[in-house]
């Protein structure tokens, strides 16, 4: 074992910080504010300064909490560790294990820290509650049975969803909805805006006059009582926070578990997550945070900016000390001018707090770029149209592949506030009317998409369409238009592919004959005076129920089996038999579920062309949105079982569960996109992507498609919940504006070579105003005037870190077979019947867990 | 600890990790493979506690740094082993949710992976060792089917008769060789090629001493094989086959016996059960 420093660390990994770097690395003591601008190396510092402390500091891992707020960042941060933890290994010849280490998003810390038992009085282990995703939470709340007894109970007019709707809706078009899903959508909203910053709703029964917040907030009790009330067995994500604030309340000595709390995009915490954090750092007063508060977007999840810009007066109240603040300042990501532009726009906005001497923001950031290639690399569109600018941008897009300034197509991001609308549409006709191809998984809703819409066809053809209910509504139209489309999409494909027409036509039948035996089967048993519930006792029931007149060769091999036989007779004798709803099912289920279907469906022609541009590295598109599909055929299965039994299919059920109840949720949802945390873009295509999603990423080139003025207004949910929030926060009146500042600014940091900006003009265009100063400025270069000669080609960057790969996940599965490690593994479907990591790892975990156990009991089982 | 407790500790933290790895990836596996992932973790007490017991250093992670592909790329390798250490000897553990008769077979792939971990322990950790094995986990036909048949004795001569360590040569001849071939994986990779393997490859045995060829033994387990273009061939699916042929490309759902093992593994148990899935 030797001893090291980190700058013999650095000097083998051939990293030079510079000065402010180094020192942010190198602190140790004490809370510390690292405010981060754009591009300025800032998760290799946080890397490094977790390095420091592991290797140099002797801190073990498990004594640090690294928490972040994106699955890709946490990605980043642990690879990141096992590199360079990896190699300093081998220069140390210790071993550092991060493999319990507090690593990962705040929501799955949460988890940990709620069955952590450093955390409790008894250091027992605590099972924490079930986590609802957004999809469960909305199951939850849609509840029929819970609306009617809310009514009851609180006497809620008839019209209660249309006045929740005019109160909380964002979008204006909703405000005269009188939709069940639209209110559940914003009593969702609020609820968690609740939760997030901990408001009592009897405090607010008590207080406000509103009667509809009074009613808001009664409803938002029930909700809390059908979640468990005190003990709560389920959670949602706002929720579950405070079960880990809570969790971590119980004992006195929470603030000494772990020596260092590293939070990264600080910006992004809520109210509740500021608390955990400074609980867990109040025994060691170590606390870095790192963000940048121009680049704070999630105001309508809960963030609360004021966390990280008044962040030294919250220690000084928290822990009475005064953090050290390091400014990481240099750029370097983009060219000069790209840097120049977005500080100066930022710069535009009046950030002045009424406290005199006070701003809203952490002003005079002191942004300087490292690059001092000073050629022209933001360019604005022509002041046009919004046709013509989009024709003039896609010419300059084309040519930028032909000239080979860009390696794929994938390095030029479109992004907008917002996918929705004519402006993104008008750009992307405009791409693929040059034969170009686009990836825009939000501009539509997913399940619009090209390949769910046939693939959700074909599950139509075999299992049968949903009745339309005597409903109305847009959205419910909507969907259904959506399954006409479908179905037609699909009868198409099948008059083309003979093969498919035959599939179909198998499975159809196959469906019709277990319905058949279905039927028979039950009204057997009921003729026996039986119930489905009842006992299977195989002397009296088996020759009855395999001799029922008409049924299937199929079941009634299902009932007469012998292995099945003899099991049944088993758990007779062992006081636990079978119901008689097993034995039908078993005869009456087909031997394929929802996935497998779907896998069959693939491998007709349509499909198989895109797996194999998928495999040539071609275009990958297709494959992402087929993966997509997988996913939420995985979730259903994960709800719903794997069988379709015969039961299921009776009466319809499945239709009404499968298409009614989850589709047309996801359905209304509308998000969904491929999500790949290494490799964020499928090769081939040009992302457009909203500049939320943008957030952490860099490109190239980018294009600002539609730098629009915003609307001004603040959020309804954010206007109501304000008068029971505590602390100094931005005027509500100036949130809209503050918050379209920070998008733009983004938007605009997220270039390397190239900045485009569309220039819109025309009726009913409207540009945000700081921006149209800066494209009505005369000196700013247009794309007509551009000499590509100037702009460098994007080459590929050499990974800051290097990868690391694993000698069984990738080498020994991408030697057996390629195509099964880039289905499985780089795109992520949703295996059905193939074993997968997930399996090797639940196995080797609880083998190391074992061994963990025995190691501690050191011999003490004998 | 008694028996009942060392299982009942595996079967707690079994579940534990179940939720945290549903948490995170975000998906699941079915009842039938949860059960038989257990199953993997009880037998492995049950036959090789004398390691389990005698394990010094527990899921070690060890990394080659600093390795250069073909094309240039920088990447590192890493992996997982468990060390036993005791006053005269120390060993090295890999264990594998593969079938022994699989890790026999396909010898050479272990040891070149074997050895590189052996490397970095010994050349770069500085560490002894005098031998490595693979653990191989995963259940045999012969045991799987004495699991299915329920017969308490007949399983009991399967774990007595089942070889799950396989122990490897220790040989650091083949190590460049080893890094040149993962280099150059990892740039096929990066360079997105994913073409299969040729069908004259799905047609040879899946290994030297496994008389069952690669197209049954590792296409029939993946979910993908249908739109596959050497799946295709293999299983001489066409454009102008009769309906029957298309039935029994695409319904290729096992024997009988996988069929109902599939069935009774994941059916609910009851119709409350089912009723509140």
């Amino acid at each position: 074992m030797k001893e090291i420093t980190i700058d013999e660390l650095f000097k083998a990994a051939g990293f030079k910080p510079n000065k402010a770097q180094c020192k942010a690395i190198k602190h140790i003591d004490g809370p510390l504010f690292l405010v981060a601008g754009p591009g300025s190396g800032k998760t290799r510092v946080l890397l490094w300064r977790t390095v420091n402390l592991i290797v140099c500091h002797e801190i073990k891992p498990e004594e640090i909490y690294l928490g972040t707020f994106t699955e890709k960042a946490a990605h980043q941060l642990k690879e990141g560790l096992r590199t360079l933890l990896g190699r300093a290994s081998n220069l140390t010849g210790k071993s550092y294990d991060i493999s319990k280490m507090y690593v990962g998003t705040v929501h799955s810390s949460c988890q940990r820290l709620i069955a952590d038992r450093n955390f409790s009085k008894d250091r027992s282990r605590r099972k924490p509650p079930l986590v609802l995703d957004q999809i469960d939470q909305y199951f939850l709340l849609q509840d029929t049975k819970f609306w009617e007894e809310a009514k009851e109970a609180l006497d809620l007019p008839d019209e209660f969803f249309n006045l929740i709707n005019q109160r909380l809706s964002n979008d204006g078009r909703y405000r005269n909805s009188q939709s069940k899903y639209v209110a559940v959508q914003n009593c969702i909203s609020l609820f968690n805006r609740f939760s997030e910053e901990v408001i009592n709703p009897d405090e607010v029964i008590e207080k406000s006059d509103d009667d509809i917040l009074v009613t808001l907030a009664e409803l938002y009790k029930l909700y809390l009582e059908m979640l468990g009330g005190k003990n709560r067995t389920r959670v949602d994500f706002s929720l579950l926070q405070q079960e880990a604030l809570n969790a971590i309340s119980e004992t006195g000595q929470s603030g000494s578990v772990f020596k260092y709390i590293i939070v990264d995009e600080y910006q992004d915490t809520n109210t509740i997550q500021e608390r955990i954090f400074f609980k867990l750092a109040s025994g060691t007063n170590n606390i870095c945070v790192v963000g940048d508060d121009d680049q704070a977007l999630y105001r309508f999840r809960g963030a609360t900016v004021e966390n990280f810009v008044q962040f030294p007066e919250r220690c000084k109240k928290y822990l009475k000390l005064e953090p050290e603040t390091i400014w990481l300042n240099t750029n370097y990501r983009s060219r000069k001018n790209i840097v120049t532009f977005y500080t100066r726009f930022i710069d535009k906005e009046n950030w002045k707090s009424t406290v005199k001497g006070k701003n809203y923001r952490l002003v005079n950031k002191g942004i300087t770029a490292h690059s001092d290639d000073g050629a022209p690399s933001v360019i604005a569109s022509t002041k046009a149209s919004s046709e013509d600018v989009a024709a003039e941008i896609a010419d300059l897009v084309k040519s930028l592949l032909d000239k080979k300034k860009v390696s794929d197509p994938n390095q030029i991001a479109f992004l907008y506030p917002s996918l929705k609308g004519a402006h993104p549409k008008r750009m992307i006709d405009a791409l693929e009317e040059r034969g170009l191809l686009v990836y825009a998984p939000r501009a539509n809703k997913f399940l619009e998409c090209d390949e769910p819409t046939k693939i959700f066809g074909l599950f139509i053809k075999v299992m049968g369409r949903p009745e339309k209910g005597p409903y109305s509504g847009g959205d419910y139209n909507d969907f259904h238009n959506w399954l006409d489309r479908c179905e037609s999409e699909a009868n198409t494909l099948i008059r083309g592919d003979r093969q498919l027409k035959a599939y179909i036509k198998h499975k159809q039948d196959e469906l019709e004959r277990i319905n058949h035996d279905f039927e028979l089967l039950s009204s057997e048993i009921q003729n026996m005076g039986l119930t489905l519930k009842s006992n299977y006792e195989p002397d009296k029931h088996k020759r009855k129920l395999s001799e029922v007149a008409g049924i299937s060769s199929q079941a009634k091999k299902s009932i007469t089996g012998s292995a099945f036989d003899r099991i049944a007779r088993l758990r007779l004798q062992e006081g636990n038999p079978f119901q008689l709803n097993y034995v039908v099912n078993r005869a009456t289920s087909p031997d394929w579920s929802v996935l497998d279907l779907f896998y069959r469906f693939c491998g007709f022609d349509h499909f198989k062309a895109m797996f194999d541009l998928a495999e040539a590295g071609t275009d990958e598109g297709p494959v992402c949105n087929l993966a997509l599909v997988s996913e939420y055929l995985g979730r259903f299965i994960e709800k719903r079982g794997s069988v379709i039994t015969g039961s299921f299919l009776a009466d319809n059920k499945f239709q009404n569960v499968f298409f009614t109840n989850y589709l047309y949720t996801l359905f209304r949802m509308g998000e969904g996109e491929f999500e790949d945390v290494e490799d964020p873009f499928p090769k081939g295509r040009i992302p457009f992507l909203t500049i939320h999603q943008s957030k952490g990423l860099e490109f190239p080139v980018v294009v600002l498609g539609n730098p629009r003025k915003g609307s001004g207004e603040p959020q309804p949910v954010e206007a109501m919940v304000r008068p029971f929030i505590s602390g100094k926060g931005e005027p509500l009146q100036r949130t809209a504006d503050f918050d379209d500042m920070r998008m733009f600014y983004v938007a605009l940091s997220r270039a390397e070579n190239l900045l485009v900006m569309a220039h819109l003009s025309g009726q009913g265009v409207k540009v945000h105003p700081h921006l149209k100063e800066m494209l009505e400025d005369p000196s700013i270069d247009r794309i007509p005037d551009f000499k590509m000669k100037s702009l460098p080609a994007a080459t590929k960057k050499q990974e800051e870190i290097p990868k690391t790969y694993s000698f069984t996940a990738d080498y020994m599965q991408f030697q057996r077979c390629p195509r099964q490690y880039m289905v499985f593994r780089k795109f992520g479907f949703v295996p059905s019947r193939s074993q997968t990591m997930f399996f090797g790892s639940l196995v080797h975990q609880t083998i190391e867990d074992l061994h963990n156990r025995l190691i501690s009991l050191n011999g003490g089982m004998q | 600890m008694t028996e009942e407790e060392v299982e009942e500790f595996i079967r707690a933290s079994f579940e534990e990790n179940f939720e945290l790895l549903r948490m995170s990836s975000g998906h699941s596996i079915t009842d039938f493979a949860k059960t038989a992932a257990l199953t993997q973790v009880l037998l492995y007490w049950k036959k090789l506690r004398d390691v389990a017991l005698t394990v010094t250093d527990t899921e070690i992670k060890l990394t080659l740094p600093d390795c250069v592909s073909p094309d240039g790329r920088h990447y590192a390798i890493e992996g997982v082993v468990d060390i036993v250490r005791d006053s005269d000897e120390t060993r090295m553990y890999d264990i594998k949710t593969h079938d022994c008769e699989y890790v026999k077979a396909n010898i050479a792939q272990y040891e070149e992976q074997l050895n590189i971990y052996a490397h970095i322990w010994q050349e770069l950790r500085g560490q002894s060792l005098d031998s490595t094995a693979v653990i191989a986990t995963a259940l045999t036909d012969d045991l799987r089917r004495a699991y299915r048949e329920g017969d308490a004795g007949k399983l009991a001569t399967a774990i007595e008769q089942w070889e799950p360590m396989v122990n490897i040569p220790l040989d650091h001849h083949k190590l460049d060789a080893t890094v040149r071939a993962f280099g150059e994986v990892i740039d096929q990779i990066e360079n997105h090629e994913f073409a299969p393997p040729p069908v004259s490859r799905l047609k040879e045995r899946a290994s030297p001493h496994k008389p069952i060829p690669f197209g049954v033994d590792v296409c029939r387990n993946c979910d993908a094989r249908f739109s596959c273009k050497s799946y295709r061939q293999y299983a001489k699916f066409g454009v102008n086959k009769p309906d029957a042929e298309i039935k029994s490309y695409f319904d290729d759902y096992g024997s009988d016996v996988d069929r109902s093992e599939w069935l009774d593994g994941n059916l609910p148990s009851s119709i409350e059960s089912e009723l509140n899935v």
